[in-house]
């Protein structure tokens, strides 16, 4: 299948897009039901409180409130969510349920909501409920929240702020620094930003009490999430989860939407109405989770020459007022632990220190771009240590293209990859030797400019296992490996519809598994139709059916293609029966199974569908009828380290891309502003199905992570009141401030996945942030700045040009 | 996002407008573009119970040139004022500071007296309106009143209209001989002001400055003139070196604004900044 592919590899016409970019995309908000509630939330305006009691009286006894919910009704009325695989260290069980009961420990965080007529009404009604706050001190620094003397507890049960500690060795990392010729050290930080989707959270749930089933339209990334939470927290077990078009996910929509899913589905029993909830902008920025604002103590041990022999880092995360999300970002850095190198020790000390912000959730590469952020800015310090250049030390210290496949020291195997190549490639593309030249010449007229050269992996195809390796006393595994299915279905008229595993949030899903399906099948993609909304009564299961952990390529992509093969050899045996033929002399083209010999041996798709759904006496003997099938993909080189042994080994991930970025970056030293001239990409995302499609993904994901290193980002008060509640006190980057991104694709096809095909999704937005802060700095060299801390706004990198001045 | 219940109206004539707003003077608010007010309506920051809605009194919206100045119906919109050929030649000033408020959309519903009345400390037309010297005028029910620029802020969301007052017009002197900039930082393209500069300076053959005005935005809690700078740079040649010494003044004195955008050393440091860059680009 590989060199006579036809339509993979295609840029087709997208299938999805004209329908978004004109409007016609049909999101939650779009839906209505008949008798429909809106709901709105008690949010609290406290950081850090106790809940004294909530009054609702007044609000309950209004005819036009038809349900609310306060702490008391979710103790009574609900179960709290079983303690998920990133809470699992807990030092002891913390229940969570939807919203605070006892006290509320972020702003914003959900108490409860009232259901109304209309969201006015609701709007109006929310402020007659009154709720007594016994208010607490504030915690929001990591240290404080550690050290600090009048420190309080967020959560008594643990008796510290510090929820949980643990370490991670692999490799003699003692060895390496007791053998080193130097050692290198640094100390970094990234902050809390988010991913921002257009759309916001949304849902709407309705209860039918004659069958007890509980019908959820939502736009989450994870059904599976929405499907246990509700579970959970009812005990029911008929639950249907509609998910039409998303705007947007990141990560945004994986973890936090599932309180708010709950609270609604329960003013939907209460009122037996169904109910409508659609979040808000400044609900979004303050309580649909962050990003962990991360601290890194690095070290590596280094020979002379350049080659790193050992790495070891502490980590503090600011996990904000919430522990099922406690380890998230630390257990990520496992899919990158090695970033591209060879390094054989490493070690990594992490602590999880809950605060009064904003729970963190998932986003766009969770733990890996700070993985990625360690490593590159280590490498340049070693680089201006051994004063080397800091491309030379990335050359000296490359997993080599012969070595693949290779296994890093925590048990991940890198499939594939040309790490020396990327990045050759991209010093050539942006002529480096030239551009160090310019550099000279424009810093004796007083502009500065920088250049910053990184590379990255990028992991694919998520493990469920994974945490297991951090919680080797965890009883119950949190899942492993990867399961997704697919269906297909070949018409009656001849057309092909795909229900796929997992929703679709703008990664053009209809149209990527349409191509491969359609290359398959012998079809034209026109033809085929990926059903949206996806639905949990027909969409197959799967650990891996979610839209996250860069999955869709792996298991989506795998299950269509074992469907779609199955499908075709059930085509060709119904074919070879009604044309006398046998199946391996038939040929597929366009829609139509051609026999050799006479011109009217062939059989039109939309025929089949007639002999296979309406003509028994057609069918061959020995098949079942109808042409439809149903495939359950699993990874078939997940072993070894599928689930961590004693050594701690795990395959974080299965598939392993890359991307060598060079940012060229200019700062005004006066202002401290910096304006990205030149943003270039040479990527290794493996075969690629549609180019625009990856394209795409590289795009957003490296504005984002551009933005992320420029500016935005959440600001909390030491009240912990938070002050980035619009985009643009955020400091959202509009398309204004985005710069041109130049990818070329240099990919090295998978070993281990049927086309040869990598992730996309997370790519660029795990090394851009780390570009920016090395060119910034390269920039500021005349000056001795180093760019430790993100993000580097203007009065940011003005303070380090003042700090830094004799 | 849904603001609280409020009553509507939408006067035919400025004396209905007028006569509303002395009826209700506690509890209306005057919508104009809605470019601000309604945002602040949404989050519930602002809860006004009567809304007044003036959109629709066209003959408040105009820009007529009179002798040595122009005069600027209150319900002009930033783009209008952008693209008139009497604003950019009479009174550039407006133009270039009107270019640059929010983003296309805003321009095109926000309005001059709106913004201006709103006081907001980012707004970037109290800036150039400071530097000309303009005058608003303020109807109430006791006739009409002409505020000077520099007199019309009295600190953050506060202007001095009287609660029963509307604001209806803006007269700007017509400049002849002056060049002019407004410049501003901002964290986004369409992003509000963290520091705004308005100049209009006049300078003799041989470079000298015969005057300067200054006008300050987004630094103070009110907009005001830098007329330390102004002194310090009148009867010299405008070279950097000079003007960046006199810009080194211009917060003197000056309670500077503290922000998520940015602290007050940092924001004295870009208003001079920005006062030696707009004064050079007014110059170049």
């Amino acid at each position: 299948m590989d060199s006579d592919r036809k339509i993979i590899g295609q840029t087709i016409r997208s299938k999805e897009a004209p329908r978004h970019v004109t409007g016609c995309g049909r999101y939650t908000d779009d839906f209505t039901e008949p008798g429909m509630l809106h709901a709105v939330f008690i949010r609290s305006p406290h950081a850090h409180a106790r809940i004294a009691g909530v009054d609702a009286d007044a609000v309950r006894q209004r005819p036009d409130i038809f349900a609310v919910v306060t702490p008391d009704d979710l103790k009574r009325e609900t179960k709290p969510f079983r303690p998920g695989r990133y809470a699992a260290g807990l030092r002891t069980t913390i229940p969570e349920y939807a919203g605070a009961v006892d006290k509320v420990r972020y702003v914003g965080e959900p108490l409860g909501a009232i259901a109304a007529k209309n969201r006015s009404i609701a709007e109006d009604a929310l402020e007659l409920i009154d709720v007594s706050y016994e208010p607490l001190p504030a915690i929001t620094d990591v240290h404080h929240a550690i050290e600090g003397e009048d420190r309080a507890l967020i959560y008594e049960e643990l008796g510290s702020n510090l929820a949980w500690q643990g370490s991670l060795e692999y490799g003699y990392t003692e060895k390496a620094f007791k053998e080193a010729d130097q050692i290198v050290r640094e100390q970094l930080k990234i902050h809390r930003y988010s991913s921002t989707p257009l759309e916001p959270l949304a849902c709407i749930a309705s209860f039918d009490r004659f069958s007890n089933k509980l019908t959820v339209r939502t736009n989450t990334q994870v059904p599976e999430n929405i499907y246990e939470a509700l579970r959970d927290a009812f005990g029911l077990e008929d639950i249907r989860v509609i998910i039409p078009d998303i705007g947007g996910g990141f990560g945004q929509k994986i973890h936090l939407i599932r309180k708010y899913v709950v609270i609604v589905a329960l003013l939907a029993i209460k009122s037996g109405r169904p109910v409508k909830w659609i979040e808000d902008r400044n609900e979004h920025m303050m309580a649909a989770g962050h990003s962990c604002e991360q601290e890194f103590d690095v070290e590596a041990a280094v020979k002379n020459d350049g080659t790193v022999t050992g790495l070891r880092f502490k980590e503090i995360d600011d996990v904000g007022g919430s522990v099922s999300t406690l380890t998230i970002h630390f257990t990520n850095k496992l899919n990158n632990l090695s970033n591209t190198y060879k390094v054989q020790n490493i070690r990594m000390d992490g602590y999880s220190v809950v605060t009064n912000k904003c729970p963190v959730i998932p986003n766009r590469g969770i733990g890996k771009p700070g993985m990625c952020y360690i490593w590159e800015r280590i490498i340049d310090r070693v680089a201006q240590q051994l004063q080397m250049s800091p491309n030379d030390v990335r050359f000296k210290n490359f997993v080599q293209p012969e070595q693949m496949p290779y296994t890093t020291p925590n048990g991940n195997v890198y499939d594939s990859g040309d790490y020396p190549g990327l990045l050759q490639r991209a010093l050539e593309m942006v002529d480096y030797e030239a551009l160090k030249v310019q550099q000279r010449e424009e810093r004796g007229k007083g502009r500065y400019l920088g250049i910053g050269v990184v590379i990255g992996v990028e992991p694919g195809g998520r493990n469920a296992a994974r945490d297991m390796a951090i919680f080797p006393e965890m009883k119950e595994t949190p899942g492993a490996g990867g399961v997704n299915g697919a269906t297909i279905k070949l018409e009656k008229n001849g057309t092909v519809a795909l229900y796929l595993g997992s929703p679709n949030c703008g990664q053009a899903h209809e149209t990527t598994t349409a191509q491969v399906a359609a290359e398959i099948l012998g079809v034209s993609p026109d033809v085929i139709s990926t059903t949206t909304p996806f639905d949990s009564d027909i969409a197959p299961w799967g650990v891996a059916a979610a839209n996250s952990g860069n999955n869709f390529h792996l298991y989506d992509i795998g299950a269509i293609i074992g469907a779609a093969t199955q499908l075709r050899e059930k085509i060709l045996k119904y074919a070879a029966h009604v044309l006398e033929a046998k199946p391996e002399e038939l040929t597929i083209a366009d829609g139509v199974v051609t026999a050799p010999g006479s011109s009217l041996r062939k059989l039109t798709f939309a025929e089949l569908g007639k002999v296979a759904y309406n003509n028994q006496s057609l069918h061959p003997e020995g098949i079942d009828g109808g042409l439809q099938t149903t495939f359950y993909y699993t990874f078939p080189h997940a072993q070894p380290h599928m689930v961590p042994g004693p050594d701690r080994k795990v395959r974080a991930q299965f598939t392993f891309g890359a991307g060598a970025h060079v940012a060229v970056v200019e700062v005004d030293v006066t202002t401290g502003k910096v304006q990205v001239l030149r943003y270039l990409i040479v990527g290794d995302n493996g075969t690629i199905i549609n180019p625009d499609v990856v394209d795409g993904q590289i795009y957003g994901s490296a504005a984002h992570g551009i933005a992320v290193a420029l500016g935005e980002g959440f600001v909390y008060n030491e009240d912990g009141q938070l002050l980035t509640i619009t985009l643009t006190d955020y400091g959202k980057c509009s398309a204004a401030e985005t710069p041109k991104v130049e990818i070329e694709h240099r990919p090295s096809p998978s070993a281990f996945t049927p086309l040869g095909q990598k992730a996309a999704g997370e790519g660029a937005a795990i090394p851009s942030p780390a570009a920016i802060a090395s060119a910034v700095e390269n920039a500021l060299e005349p000056f001795g700045v180093k760019v430790r801390n993100l993000p580097l706004t203007p009065e940011a990198v003005w303070n380090l040009i003042q700090e830094a001045k004799p | 996002m849904i603001p609280g219940a409020f009553e509507y109206h939408a006067p035919a004539s400025l004396e209905e407008a007028l006569s509303l707003l002395s009826a209700n003077v506690d509890d209306a608010k005057i919508l104009a573009g809605g470019q601000s007010l309604l945002p602040l309506m949404k989050l519930r920051l602002a809860k006004p119970g009567v809304l007044i809605d003036i959109g629709g009194l066209d003959q408040l919206r105009y820009i007529h040139e009179e002798a040595d100045h122009i005069r600027i119906g209150a319900l002009t919109t930033y783009a209008e004022l952008e693209d008139s050929g009497i604003i950019r030649e009479k009174c550039p000033l407006i133009a270039q500071a009107s270019r640059v408020v929010g983003d296309v959309q805003v321009r095109n519903r926000g309005t001059i007296g709106g913004g201006l009345a709103h006081a907001d400390p980012a707004e970037d037309l109290p800036a150039a309106i400071v530097a000309m010297n303009a005058e608003l005028k303020a109807v109430g029910p006791d006739g009409e009143r002409w505020i000077e620029a520099k007199d019309f802020y009295i600190t953050m969301l506060t202007s001095s209209l009287m609660p029963e007052e509307l604001l209806t017009e803006i007269k700007v002197p017509v400049l002849s001989g002056y060049k002019t900039a407004y410049q501003k930082f901002s964290k986004q393209a369409a992003g509000f002001a963290i520091v705004g500069v308005a100049v209009a300076v006049k300078t003799a053959a041989d470079g000298t400055c015969e005057d300067i005005a200054i006008g300050m935005t987004a630094v103070g809690d009110v907009a005001y003139r830098a007329e330390n700078v102004e002194a310090a740079l009148r009867g010299r040649k405008l070279d950097a070196a000079t003007i960046e010494q006199a810009a080194a003044v211009v917060t003197d004195g000056i309670d500077v604004i503290e922000d998520v955008n940015a602290t007050p050393a940092y924001r004295a440091h870009l208003a001079q900044v920005y006062v030696t860059r707009t004064i050079l680009a007014a110059l170049a």
